[in-house]
């Protein structure tokens, strides 16, 4: 071969190589979108993640009101955890009604929803992704990541250990409204992988259980109350949350737990909180003062914007001849009513009903839709105690007290009841409660005998109305479904009707059902 | 890659071998062939002298060693031409030189057709691919260059956009992707284009516009489309939605200066049907009486055909300047072309300046062949303001257009919701962009000394492109007034992209066994980079920067937006051609993509290829059919890909969140970042297709045609779909589940119905014919959807008028059969699920029905000549497609009366009688098939002193026969006629002359 072959060859060769030794590595790391592999690069991303689980109970996604929903296939102010466990645990009670036809909205006023209803489709994923939002926070926090990653300073480390007890306390509250709602739903943990199999379902049993544990678990890794735990988890939720938990326990796990509850609530009520002495200033805009207030969901008009929320309850509870400026909003919704039944809860001088607006309003509700149906309850409400309005004209201030003293006080006093002892302590907290109501003493129980269980519930819906417990509590006392106890639209009869007692349990999705072969239905669904 | 060193060490030990061999030769023969005719050299001709045989190259030369000395016959064979035999004497130790010419036989066959990587004979193509030469090119103003080859092939449907300088979008074979691009690859010079951000022919898009715009359509000299998979395979993950070569113009001959230019007049074809003042009065006096209410007493006293204050008789001038010329080694092209349009809707026109330069040079002997080719431009683009189109629709025609006492000097309604002034928007808003482009390659050829049919080529290419858009929206305007108090909005966004790709090519006869070998095998890669850079600004402060400059804001404005994409695809090919006498002729073709687009475990794949021929009129059997001139039966199977979506989303991403969506901890507010739901097993789709095709030529090749039937599955469909609850980080997710079939028939026909040459009439008659149906054969297999709504419309909160449903059509309308009385729509009732019974609402009952792609597309083109003149007429038709007319379904209803202030009416109402709106009665589904005379072209050539000059006239878009009510029946790929920009009918004359 001559020189000028040889040449040639090498410039084919050459020319070929380029090709076989080049680059054959394809990958291209992200730059302006943030992954996992750089994320925590920044040490504040770890309270940023946290906070983002809190997130998951008061916002409905990543952009102030709406724009970057968590979950899809829902319009994303719909899609907001608070306003779809509100709904679940009011709309089918004796407490409230929702005009508006949106659909999956119309069968929650009658609890004749069924497995492809969006509001319960909608809720049964919140809590699943919540369930994750902690789970995924667990997966990127543990020692070995922590110390792989090797930027995470003593202090830090101490810090996410606690937010790690934070986010095993969201996700247990996330399964009690899980348990509670819709029965055996799986477990799902940071032990499952992210796009693995679908989940095996667990029983209602052992998703209580897997609460309680947990609770229990981290209950001493938590902070006591302090101002800079205000919107936090707190030994005291966990008290709360247990409290909660005990009390239902007859559905639950078929088993009675009062002395537990009656002690959990005891534990909660132990802590640095008081009465407010204006009932009402619980459920208005700077109602983060609030004394009494044990774990919140917070609102916020310039900072923690959704449709959901307190913002949603502020809104609908407005409409008819009412001045939405009065409650410190620009629109009413014309959306939520009291059903009669609630209305007559209420005796005369009890100042828990003194925000009630009846002008233009009936006080039947004939007509679903029609919002002068019905008296008006705008007990949340987007301005201060002081009169002043919110920050925001559309988006609330206003916390929702998902635990406040007054409920451990009940809690404490139908956990007694039920277990036959302490009666006296219990009349004391419900005297104090209906004192705070009415003004003076004319309120009060005389003695321990009037203290009974139906006494409780019907205090229960005095004092709570329209705070997310009612279903539960109508479940407990048996009168949810069934024709013991009818009130209007239920069944979707106007002067109500018997129900079938499966619906004391939510169904699981239709679609769920063949997404995960595991899940078997709810019965009678 | 030991294995692919392996590949290549070996195949270069063959060709060792093989030149070992040659050196002991002791003579040899060497020249050009070339057309008898038109002196161009002609390519793949088998040359042979006894025993020794050698294919020409591109540039028409071949090289035969190792002849035995002595007087032999040198033969000359190539389809479609007549062979040649000569008499040579071989002269030992020295090499002679012998050029031959060839007379054409079979028109068309020979002609050299753009394959990937490489070319090959018309004739001797195994696959579906249709080449389009400038002559055949659509004439009249195009800008975008898709539109050059609009009704010219068959299966290839070019997607109208009507506004100036419009994105055109390319359908070939049907839609195969849902969440994916369905837009082919574009290659240019042999570069392939395709952007970071994953989808379309590169480059960056403001407003939709066409990236290719940048691509004089004056400096392309053809365009290939490869429609079926086996001859797209090569470019493997980007092909399944074929692929579209363009070869742009070099130095044909001589030296030469060509100018061309025209000028044009646009006026607007339809509008939408909208009430005038007094229809809207009696509609009003109407509402109030159903109603009890005094709408009436809201209306103005004016008579306001809105539409007329807004369009306008729009003028265009095109002007190209070209220089070229041939050298005896090097040939070179450079063109300026300035464009100017402007849109039938005011305030919408573009204006374009290009520059193209091709530099071919050949040097040492002729062995290395260098090419480079440079396309850059400037594009001005002007819009018109968002909303303007609808609110003329809306805008009540008894409303006054001027306001001595307002802000503005314009009138609104006083109430709100209202839709705001059209002129008031027109006068005061403005959104124009400008954008950069630049792309080109160097391609360097050589031929190796060593075994003259071996060739080594290295292409390196670039591609940016740079752009930046102001928009701005006075605070005093009356949308404006009530959302977002003034608007700016700003983005400058680029990108680019750098290509290297180098094969090597063998063609020579086989020599141990008859036939000749064509192999190719390479190496690509491609890298691309682009950002996003945005800035949106409310609650203006003031409203003197207008465009320029960033106004202060009155509270915090949106956080500014940057978005970097990036992606690589790294991938080796390698085809082999086996070709038996142009009877038969077999190849394959195999790729292997590497991309970024996808996590370790799917990030390599294979997209392999199969294809053969068979030539029947060269057997026995038909050689006494003397009517058929040429019949060759293809065949071909292959599998491609589809990686036209985001980047990135086999990453677990987090969002961070916006100053709105913080959490409060005690006393402070905390921003959240939140992990999103992720596949990180996302990978391509794949299509698996066969073709089966027959190419004829009939009467010497005075009519000729193909006729292909092809079948499509693509799988692996990318769909956003509910996740098993607990699996993933959000209950939606993007994965691979769906399957669509896509299975059509093709027919091409040219018929040469009159020679013509001096005095007598020229004809010749070109028809396409193409069916495809459109199947979504999965949706999700694991998971009971069945069902994903698409397509969203206006009118409502979130609606959406398509469906993506097993069984159906990509996009089929999902709406509610209406029910008619006495040919009247009965409001608010429609036939159930079943068809059988009539229900009150839409609701369960909204079906699956109609769909917006054509099931036949038809055209013909005429190319006339007569003496000195010359025209052409291109007819399309469409059957089977259908629109949702938008308007007519949003603004159909009196309620429309009843808002804020009253909205017009579209003149629907006036048939319905529909009191609330209706948005998914079928009612406002329509059949929009028609037939449109796209573009008539009368040309006169004649030598003005001794240079000659061509004039010519066109009329483009001359009319359209249809039944569809709304403002143009090719309403998009979705089929919403949703306020479209409407169609303008154009009429240019102009000039060419050459020097």
């Amino acid at each position: 071969m001559n020189a000028k072959n040889g040449m040639a060859l090498a410039v084919a060769a050459a020319a070929l190589l380029i090709g076989a030794a080049a680059c054959t590595d394809t990958t291209v790391q992200p730059k302006s979108t943030v992954t996992d592999a750089n994320v925590f690069s920044d040490p504040s991303s770890y309270q940023q993640f946290i906070a983002r689980v809190y997130a998951g109970l008061a916002l409905s996604g990543q952009t102030g009101g709406a724009g970057s929903p968590d979950i899809s296939g829902i319009d994303e102010g719909f899609s907001q955890y608070l306003r779809l466990y509100w709904e679940m645990e009011e709309l089918p009670t004796d407490e409230a009604v929702i005009a508006w036809n949106d659909i999956g909205l119309p069968e929650m006023n009658t609890g004749l929803w069924n497995s492809q209803s969006t509001m319960v489709v909608a809720m049964y994923y919140r809590v699943l992704f919540q369930a994750q939002m902690a789970n995924e926070f667990l997966r990127q926090t543990t020692p070995d990541k922590l110390a792989a990653r090797g930027n995470v300073s003593t202090a830090l480390a101490a810090q996410i250990d606690t937010f790690r007890a934070e986010a095993r306390f969201l996700r247990a509250l996330s399964y009690w409204h899980g348990a509670d709602l819709f029965g055996g739903i799986p477990i799902v943990t940071e032990a499952n992988a992210v796009g693995g199999p679908p989940p095996a379902q667990n029983t209602r049993a052992q998703v209580r259980d897997f609460v309680v544990n947990e609770l229990n678990a981290i209950k001493t890794q938590l902070p006591g109350a302090g101002p800079s735990s205000y919107g936090r988890a707190t030994q005291y939720a966990v008290d709360m949350l247990l409290a909660n938990v005990y009390l239902n326990d007859s559905v639950y796990i078929g088993t009675t737990h009062w002395a537990e509850a009656k002690a959990a609530a005891a534990d909660a009520i132990a802590g640095p909180f008081s009465l407010n002495a204006n009932y009402h200033y619980n459920f208005l805009a700077d109602n983060n003062t609030s004394p009494e207030i044990i774990f919140a969901i917070t609102s916020d008009g310039v900072h923690t914007q959704t449709y959901g929320g307190t913002t949603f309850l502020v809104h609908a509870s407005c409409g008819g001849s009412m001045n939405s400026a009065t409650y410190g909003v620009d629109f009413c919704w014309w959306g939520l009513r009291l059903k009669q039944e609630a209305l007559n809860f209420y005796g005369a001088g009890d100042g828990r009903s003194s925000y009630f607006y009846s002008a233009g309003q009936t006080d039947t509700v004939t007509s679903i839709p029609n919002f002068n149906n019905g008296v008006a309850a705008p007990k949340f409400q987007n301005v201060t105690s002081g009169g002043q309005s919110g920050s925001h004209p559309t988006f609330a201030d206003t916390d929702f007290p998902m635990f406040r003293l007054a409920e451990a006080y009940l809690i404490y006093a139908e956990a007694a009841v039920r277990n036959g002892d302490d009666k006296t302590t219990s009349l004391g907290y419900v005297n104090a409660l209906r004192e705070r109501a009415y003004g003076n003493t004319t309120g009060d129980l005389a003695d321990t005998s009037a203290l009974t269980l139906n006494f409780i519930l019907a205090e229960r819906g005095r004092e709570l109305l329209w705070e997310a417990h009612r279903r539960t509590d109508l479940v407990r006392y048996g009168l949810f479904t069934g024709g013991t106890y009818l009130w209007a639209w239920k069944g979707g009869q106007e002067l109500g009707t018997a129900t079938q007692s499966f619906r004391d349990l939510y169904p699981l999705p239709q679609n769920e059902l063949a997404a995960n072969p595991n899940l078997k239905q709810n019965p009678g669904y | 890659m030991r294995r692919v060193r392996f590949v290549v060490g070996a195949f270069l030990t063959v060709l060792w071998t093989a030149s070992l061999s040659a050196q002991q030769t002791t003579g040899g023969v060497h020249g050009r062939v070339t057309d008898a005719a038109t002196q161009q050299p002609l390519s793949g001709v088998t040359v042979a002298i006894g025993a020794k045989s050698a294919l020409t190259q591109p540039d028409g030369r071949y090289f035969l060693a190792g002849v035995p000395a002595g007087a032999d016959s040198l033969h000359a064979r190539l389809l479609g031409y007549g062979p040649v035999a000569q008499y040579v004497t071989v002269v030992a130790g020295e090499d002679i030189a012998v050029d031959l010419t060839m007379s054409q036989k079979a028109v068309g066959l020979a002609e050299m057709v753009v394959v990937g990587y490489g070319e090959q004979s018309a004739g001797n193509l195994t696959g579906a691919v249709t080449q389009v030469g400038s002559e055949k090119f659509n004439p009249g103003r195009v800008i975008a260059p898709a539109q050059l080859i609009q009704d010219k092939i068959p299966g290839v449907e070019v997607v109208d956009n009507n506004a100036p300088g419009g994105g055109l979008s390319i359908r070939i074979r049907g839609t195969t992707s849902v969440n994916a691009s369905s837009e082919p690859l574009y290659v240019i010079d042999g570069q392939p284009i395709n952007g970071a951000a994953g989808r379309g022919p590169g480059g960056i898009s403001i407003n939709g516009q066409d990236p290719l715009n940048a691509l004089n359509a004056n400096d392309i000299e053809s365009i290939t489309v490869l429609r079926d998979a086996s001859s797209a395979a090569i470019y493997g993950t980007n092909a399944a939605s074929g692929v579209v070569l363009i070869t742009t113009k070099s130095g044909k001959s001589g030296t030469h200066f060509e100018y061309s230019g025209s000028m044009s007049g646009s006026s607007i074809d339809r509008i939408p049907q909208m009430l005038n003042a007094a229809q809207f009065r009696t509609a009003a006096a109407y509402y109030d009486s159903v109603n009890a209410t005094n709408v009436s007493s809201q209306l103005g006293n004016a008579n306001t055909d809105w539409y007329s204050q807004i369009d306008r008789s729009a003028f265009g001038q095109d002007h190209n300047f070209a220089f070229s010329g041939v050298e005896p080694a090097t040939n070179w092209r450079l063109s300026v072309g300035y464009t100017n349009q402007e849109g039938v809707i005011q305030a919408s026109s573009v204006e374009r300046l290009t520059l193209g330069f091709n530099l071919q040079q050949r040097l040492f002997n002729d062995r290395l062949d260098l090419k480079a080719n440079l396309k850059g431009s400037r594009e001005d683009d002007s819009f018109a303001p968002n909303g303007m189109l609808s609110n003329a629709a809306q805008m009540g025609p008894t409303q006054p257009i001027y306001c001595d006492t307002c802000v503005s000097g314009y009138a609104n309604n006083t109430g709100y919701p209202s839709p705001s002034n059209p002129v008031e928007l027109l006068h005061w808003a403005t959104d124009k962009s400008t954008t950069y482009r630049s792309f080109g390659n160097v391609q360097a050829d050589y031929r190796m000394p060593f075994l003259e049919s071996l060739r080594a080529v290295l292409n390196m290419g670039f591609d940016v492109a740079r752009g930046n858009e102001a928009t701005f929206y006075p605070t005093f305007l009356n949308d404006q007034l009530h959302n977002n108090h003034g608007t700016q909005f700003l983005q400058n966004p680029s990108s680019q992209q750098g290509s290297l790709e180098t094969y090597l090519n063998y063609a020579a006869p086989l020599g141990f066994v008859a036939g000749t070998i064509d192999l190719t095998g390479g190496y690509s890669y491609l890298t691309a980079h682009a950002e996003f850079p945005s800035y949106t600004g409310t609650n203006l402060a003031t409203n003197v920067f207008g465009p320029n400059g960033i106004a202060p804001t009155l509270v915090a404005p949106n956080l500014p937006g940057q978005s970097i994409q990036e992606s690589k695809l790294i991938s080796f090919f390698g085809r082999a051609t086996y070709n038996l006498n142009d009877r038969y002729i077999v190849a394959g073709s195999l790729r292997r993509d590497g991309s970024s687009r996808f996590g370790p475990d799917n990030a390599w794949s294979y997209f392999p290829s199969i294809s053969g021929a068979w030539r029947l009129s060269e057997e026995n059997f038909m050689k006494g059919v003397s009517w058929v001139s040429d019949l060759k039966f293809r065949a071909s199977w292959a599998k491609t890909g589809n990686q036209n979506f985001d980047n990135y989303q086999q990453y677990p991403t987090y969002q961070a969140s916006n100053g709105g969506a913080e959490v409060q901890f005690g006393n402070t507010f905390v921003p959240t970042i939140r992990p999103g739901a992720y596949d990180s097993q996302i990978k391509w789709e794949t299509t698996s297709s066969t073709n089966f095709g027959l190419d004829f030529g009939i009467m010497d090749n005075k009519i000729t045609g193909a006729i292909d039937v092809y079948n499509k599955n693509t799988d692996d469909l990318l769909f956003f779909l509910p996740a098993a609850g607990g699996t993933n980080l959000s209950n939606y997710a993007w994965t691979n589940v769906g399957s669509v079939n896509n299975k059509g028939f093709e027919l091409s026909l040219g018929w040469k119905a009159l020679q013509g040459g001096g005095n007598s009439l020229g004809w010749t008659l070109d028809f396409t014919g193409a069916h495809n149906k459109n199947e979504v054969t999965q949706v999700n297999p694991s998971l009971g959807t069945t069902q994903i709504p698409v397509n969203g419309i206006a009118g409502g909160v979130g609606t959406t008028i398509g469906v993506i449903e097993k069984g159906q059509p990509i996009n089929s309308f999902f709406t509610c059969a209406q029910y008619y009385q006495g040919g009247k729509p009965v409001e608010n009732v429609y036939y159930n699920a079943a068809g059988t019974d009539t229900v009150s609402g839409c609701t369960s009952n909204k079906r699956a029905s109609h769909d917006p792609a054509p099931k036949w597309i038809l055209t013909h083109t005429s190319y006339l000549t007569f003496g000195k003149f010359d025209a052409s007429f291109t007819l399309r038709a469409y059957m089977g497609n259908y629109v949702y007319n938008n308007v007519a379904s949003n603004l159909g209803s009196y309620a429309e009366l009843g808002r804020g202030s009253p909205f017009n009416l579209n003149t629907s109402v006036l048939s319905t009688g529909f009191l609330q709106p209706h948005y998914l009665s079928d009612y406002y589904v329509e059949d929009a098939s028609f037939l449109r005379m796209d573009n008539i072209q009368i040309a006169y050539t004649f030598n003005w002193g001794s240079t000659p000059l061509r004039v010519f006239g066109n009329l483009t878009n001359a009319f359209t026969i249809t039944g569809y009510s709304g403002v143009d029946p090719t309403a998009g790929a979705n089929g919403i006629d949703n306020n479209i920009y409407p169609r303008a009918r154009t009429f240019s004359a102009g000039m060419n002359i050459k020097l």
